[in-house]
């Protein structure tokens, strides 16, 4: 391809009269000598004469089996291909049908169905679920019912003690106060009796005192 | 004269080296038929490589998808996809033919692209995707017009030929000509895209040998893609067509 690219630019190329005979090429066939493009650059006119003589040459000396193939060449070169070709896409066809469309077609399908089983499995359990929301209902009453006892008890237990305590506090703050009020009752009776003699001296000295003459 | 020599040979070396050959091929002679070895030859390996890579995958299926068997696995829903599309709820059947016209083509192109076949020597022509062949291309082509005309007439019989006077027998001709330029236009489309993609390629390696050829390259990846998929697509459409009630 890139040959004929640089094959169309020969024309522009001065070609003097050498009358060289070029192989009759078919259409389809593409391939022609090459020149690189800095080579031509690189050349003074002078020798573009020379070079096209040569290109024109080169064809002419190219191998005569070379020429054979280009006869040859064909892009819609029917032959026995196609038929192989055919034959080769339908084993394949099979073998493929046998080694992975079906096994793991049918591998997905009953995924797909074992999955879709178990979500419709997972729906259904309603009343299963209800059961297991009663039961824990059954349990917090319980534990409630339990806790509410333990702190009745807890709480006659203390007032018990509380009363207990209080009685005893009672008790001991009465003995205190009969045994304070005994020693009062006592101090007054000695203080009576003491003031009792007092009171006869005291009185003899007042009639002493009023009456000094008598 | 010595120097005109000399540069005949210069000439000759580059010849040899610059050579791009189109429409050159490598025969084989078998029972008196001639095939074309190297299309033959890339066939082959594509082939191998798809029931290699196919055995691998899904040697054992995991219900949790490992790496390969996951790409698999998208590759087959996306050709269940296209097959379901074009061809309706009774797809089922069709999916190995589509399936396999795609992976094909698409390997086919890709390994032109991809592989460094052009290392490989052969005495005459070169190796390239298989696709670049008119031979592959047009048997993948009537393989089709054979799977339509099959599904036609398996599913309605005699009565499929039918459709030649619909919707009106003005159109026979018409209708008729459709059955040569289905397989014309696909055979042509996936022959020319991917030789002309093979061949800008080469132009360009041949002119600048660095970095420009790159974009054109990966362009030729995506345009080999398109192909693969059109093709498949197109099939599976003609079959679906030639399946559809007229009514």
């Amino acid at each position: 391809m890139a040959n004929m690219i640089m094959a169309s630019s020969k024309p522009l190329i001065p070609v003097c009269s050498i009358h060289s005979p070029s192989p009759k090429l078919p259409v389809l066939q593409i391939s022609l000598p090459k020149i690189s493009k800095p080579q031509i650059l690189s050349l003074a006119p002078s020798t573009l004469k020379s070079l096209s003589l040569l290109a024109a040459s080169s064809l002419a000396f190219a191998p005569p089996s070379l020429a054979v193939e280009i006869e040859k060449a064909a892009l819609f070169d029917f032959n026995l291909t196609l038929p192989i070709i055919m034959a080769e896409f339908l084993l394949l066809m099979v073998a493929l049908d046998k080694l992975y469309f079906t096994p793991l077609g049918s591998f997905m399908d009953q995924r797909d169905a074992a999955i879709r089983e178990k979500l419709s499995s997972v729906k259904d359990t309603s009343s299963e679920v209800k059961q297991l929301e009663e039961q824990a209902a059954a349990v917090m009453k319980a534990a409630r019912a339990e806790i509410s006892a333990a702190l009745n008890k807890m709480k006659k237990e203390t007032q018990a003690e509380v009363e207990q305590k209080l009685a005893e506090g009672r008790k001991k703050v009465e003995a205190e106060l009969q045994e304070a009020l005994a020693n009062l009752e006592r101090q007054k009776e000695e203080t009576i009796k003491s003031l009792d003699s007092q009171i006869a001296n005291l009185s003899q000295e007042i009639v002493k005192k009023v009456l000094p003459t008598v | 004269m010595n120097v005109l020599l000399c540069s005949i040979n210069t000439l000759k070396r580059l010849y040899d080296i610059s050579a791009v050959e189109v429409g050159q091929h490598f025969y084989w002679q078998i029972g008196g038929f001639q095939v074309h070895a190297q299309v033959l030859i890339t066939s082959w390996v594509v082939i191998a490589i798809l029931l290699v890579s196919a055995i691998l995958a899904v040697r054992n299926p995991q219900t949790i998808p490992t790496d390969s068997q996951n790409f698999f696995e998208y590759v087959l829903e996306f050709i269940r996809d296209v097959s379901k599309t074009q061809i309706g709820e009774e797809y089922g059947p069709w999916v190995p033919f589509i399936g396999t016209m795609f992976l094909f083509i698409f390997v086919s192109n890709w390994s032109g692209a991809l592989l460094p076949w052009k290392i490989i020597q052969l005495p005459h022509g070169e190796l390239a995707a298989p696709t670049n062949d008119i031979n592959t291309t047009v048997a993948l082509a009537l393989l089709t017009s054979i799977a339509y005309f099959y599904a036609g007439l398996s599913k309605k019989g005699l009565g499929y030929f039918g459709k030649y006077i619909q919707p009106t027998p003005i159109l026979l001709p018409i209708n008729i000509l459709e059955d040569f330029t289905k397989p014309l236009s696909l055979s042509f489309r996936l022959f020319g895209n991917i030789l002309a993609d093979e061949l800008v390629v080469v132009v360009l390696v041949s002119l600048v040998p660095l970095v420009v050829p790159i974009p054109v390259m990966f362009l030729g990846l995506f345009t080999s893609g398109i192909q693969a998929l059109i093709f498949a697509t197109l099939a599976a459409a003609y079959i679906g067509e030639s399946m559809e009630g007229h009514h």
